[in-house]
């Protein structure tokens, strides 16, 4: 799994691929974490190069949205794979956060 | 690691219990399909090694410690095998001091030994492993037909080695004496005891040296992937349990050493035996585990493993949600509780442990049996990890239904059986609406919950049930088209047809299909279900199941499967026989 990071004014986007899984999971979360510890409160996660996700994968995410859930905070996800977001779906997380085709609708939502 | 009464350590020399004078070098290996554990035993007049394994490794360390032992007091070196397959005697065959013909006294019973002289495929499993076997030479026959004519009559046997013996065919008798049997004297030391034992294949045999049972396979003749083999019998096995149970319940016996994992004082194996013969009643009419059912149980087990990762990870999400939203709730100890019902580590662990596997094995091109047995491991560990029950409490009751027949139906088929089917005449629209009813409504309405408000614990187990249950089809419309007032009758499985349009429904979800059309209709002799959806535009296309796991449960549950796919639907076609 790769990560790289874009800042986008006050919004952070986290570049994800590969595969979410229990030896990478710990990484994400770390990468995540260091941008919540930088004060960064607006995080969207693009999906667009994760062909998997596993349970560890869903733990980091539902962490996070712990971690972002006070006014003025922001995480989402988008430009996630047919497979991957049906996994979300059907755990229940598109309640949890909010899930955009793309990055552009995603950042213009915001 | 240090052992207690009824233990032996493994890679020391220790006294062999009941076996004055006789000593015992347990290796005991991990349990796998690859290669037994050993047993070496000496004696003043002789080094007997009971299983050297399949792998080289291994014989060439066994092959050391007989060296370093002869080198102390030179003795002749015999090789007792348990029975001829290949995963307890394989790894002899490249290496020298095993493999010069007439140093070391090969020792299997009639059936094994002409087996072996012949470099047979089939009672060596060394087709199912997609290996070979060089044909070897076995210098002692046990059990034959000759000495069987003869009881109680002492024969001398002399081998190229120099090696003496005595064996003597003993007379039928009672319990474990109804076994078949012989005892080999090696000079002055303890006597061998040899039982025939078949079933596990025809030329099992348990040994007895002192108060220790040496038993081969028999304690896993029964298990899914074992069961079935390629001179596997019911019949000879049930009977073998029998005396073997005798064998193991005499007082002179206290420990019992299998072929695969760890040591078994005699009253555990006593119990084990019980269980293994009630498996092994249970096993009528079983199909022959060959290369070609090990290939198809392999393909069933990928398809079926991406199927039960999918669906414990959706579980083990959608058991995070719940917990998520119970501490949102302020419901601490109920949030933690939720969370820890499945372990998503344990989960995670076990998929991608078989994800690495499947990898490597198709990367190395090995048997397809071996995928097979790690699926059967796998899944035997998953249906230990959750709690069913707990579960369908609290999330959606589909999923760990379904999540429970995959691991059945496979460990059914890796049995030898074909997961069972009820193909009978049903109405295909009733089954279908009151499916998407079922996916469409909560599954505890209001008035469960309304109903009780002054009872703390139930209220709470209704609230997770109505969080954890969140239906499938919530967002989106479906519309189920017929004609009115008519049934569908076709010959299906019900459960399984219900199992196969819930995954179809699931990847039309996944897909974010806003809108799904179920439509019934009849052609010719057929009813036939067509379940589409829309796709959104510029949608990424799904990874689609339908190459060979969906067509297969549709099958299974009587019909035939086509799917279309144009970039602005998804139809699934079900055809199924019309009942008249």
């Amino acid at each position: 799994m790769d990560i790289t990071t874009a800042d986008h004014e006050e919004k952070t986007v986290l570049f994800i691929t590969g595969r979410i899984d229990t030896s990478t999971a710990p990484d994400l979360e770390q990468a995540i974490n260091r941008q919540i510890d930088g004060q960064k409160r607006c995080i969207l996660l693009d999906f667009s190069g994760v062909t998997y996700i596993s349970s560890g994968g869903l733990r980091v995410l539902l962490a996070t949205a712990k971690k972002l859930k006070n006014p003025g905070d922001k995480f989402a996800l988008c430009s996630l794979s047919p497979e991957v977001l049906k996994i979300l779906k059907l755990a229940g997380f598109t309640s949890i956060f909010s899930i955009y085709p793309s990055e552009g609708e995603a950042l213009a939502g915001w | 690691m240090p052992a207690g009464n009824d233990q032996l350590t493994s890679l020391a020399w220790q006294p062999l219990p009941g076996a004055d004078g006789a000593e015992i070098y347990p290796l005991i290996r991990k349990l796998d399909t690859i290669s037994s554990n050993s047993y070496l035993i000496a004696t003043c007049d002789a080094l007997i090694l009971i299983d050297p394994g399949g792998l080289p490794e291994q014989a060439e360390a066994l092959a050391q410690v007989i060296g370093t032992c002869r080198e102390e007091h030179d003795r002749p070196v015999f090789v007792f095998l348990t029975h001829a397959h290949i995963d307890h005697f394989l790894g002899v065959q490249p290496v020298p001091a095993f493999a010069h013909s007439g140093a070391v006294i090969f020792a299997v019973q009639e059936c094994g030994a002409l087996s072996l002289e012949k470099g047979d495929s089939s009672i060596t499993q060394a087709g199912l492993f997609s290996t070979e076997v060089s044909p070897m030479k076995v210098a002692l026959h046990l059990l034959t037909p000759e000495r069987s004519a003869c009881p109680n009559t002492p024969c001398q046997l002399a081998f190229s080695n120099s090696a003496e013996i005595t064996i003597t065919r003993d007379s039928a008798g009672e319990g474990s004496e109804s076994l078949d049997r012989e005892t080999i004297r090696f000079g002055n030391g303890p006597p061998l005891e040899v039982y025939h034992t078949p079933g596990h294949s025809p030329d099992s045999i348990c040994l007895k040296m002192g108060s220790v049972v040496f038993c081969g396979d028999i304690l896993f003749a029964a298990s899914p992937g074992i069961a079935g083999i390629a001179g596997w019998s019911q019949d000879d096995l049930i009977r073998s349990l029998t005396g073997f149970e005798d064998l193991v319940a005499q007082g002179t016996t206290t420990m019992v050493c299998p072929g695969h994992g760890r040591i078994i004082p005699a009253a555990n194996a006593s119990r084990m035996i019980t269980a293994v013969r009630t498996e092994t009643v249970a096993l009528e009419n079983i199909a022959e585990l060959n290369s070609t059912r090990a290939a198809m149980a392999a393909a069933y087990a990928e398809d079926c493993m991406e199927q039960i990762n999918e669906l414990f990870t959706i579980m083990a999400g959608r058991l995070y949600y719940v917990s998520w939203v119970a501490d949102e709730l302020g419901e601490t100890d109920l949030a933690e509780k939720t969370a820890d019902i499945i372990s998503g580590q344990t989960i995670d662990g076990l998929m991608e442990a078989f994800q690495a596997f499947s990898k490597e094995h198709h990367t190395s091109g090995e048997s397809s049996i071996l995928l097979a047995l790690k699926a059967g491991q796998v899944i035997a560990k998953l249906r230990q990890s959750f709690d069913q029950d707990r579960l369908a409490q609290i999330i959606d009751p589909g999923f760990v239904q379904r999540a429970g027949r995959l691991l059945s139906d496979y460990i059914t088929l890796l049995r030898g059986f074909t997961p069972p089917t009820d193909v009978v005449a049903r109405d295909i629209r009733v089954l279908t609406e009151t499916l998407v009813t079922g996916l469409s409504v909560s599954a505890c309405p209001d008035a469960d919950l309304l109903s009780c408000d002054d009872d703390d614990e139930a209220f709470a187990s209704i609230l997770l049930a109505r969080i954890g249950g969140r239906p499938l089809l919530e967002d989106v419309a479906v519309s189920v088209r017929a004609e009115e007032d008519r049934e569908y009758l076709g010959y299906i499985d019900a459960d399984t047809l219900c199992d196969l349009l819930t995954y179809i429904l699931e990847d039309l979800t996944g897909s974010n299909a806003s809108r799904i059309t179920i439509e019934l209709g009849q052609k010719e002799r057929d009813v036939v279900l067509s379940v589409c959806g829309d796709i959104p535009p510029g949608s990424r296309p799904l990874q689609l199941k339908t190459k060979r796991f969906l067509p297969a449960l549709c099958e299974r549950a009587g019909g035939r499967l086509h799917v279309q796919k144009s970039e602005q639907a998804l139809r699934f076609e079900i055809r199924v026989d019309a009942a008249a």
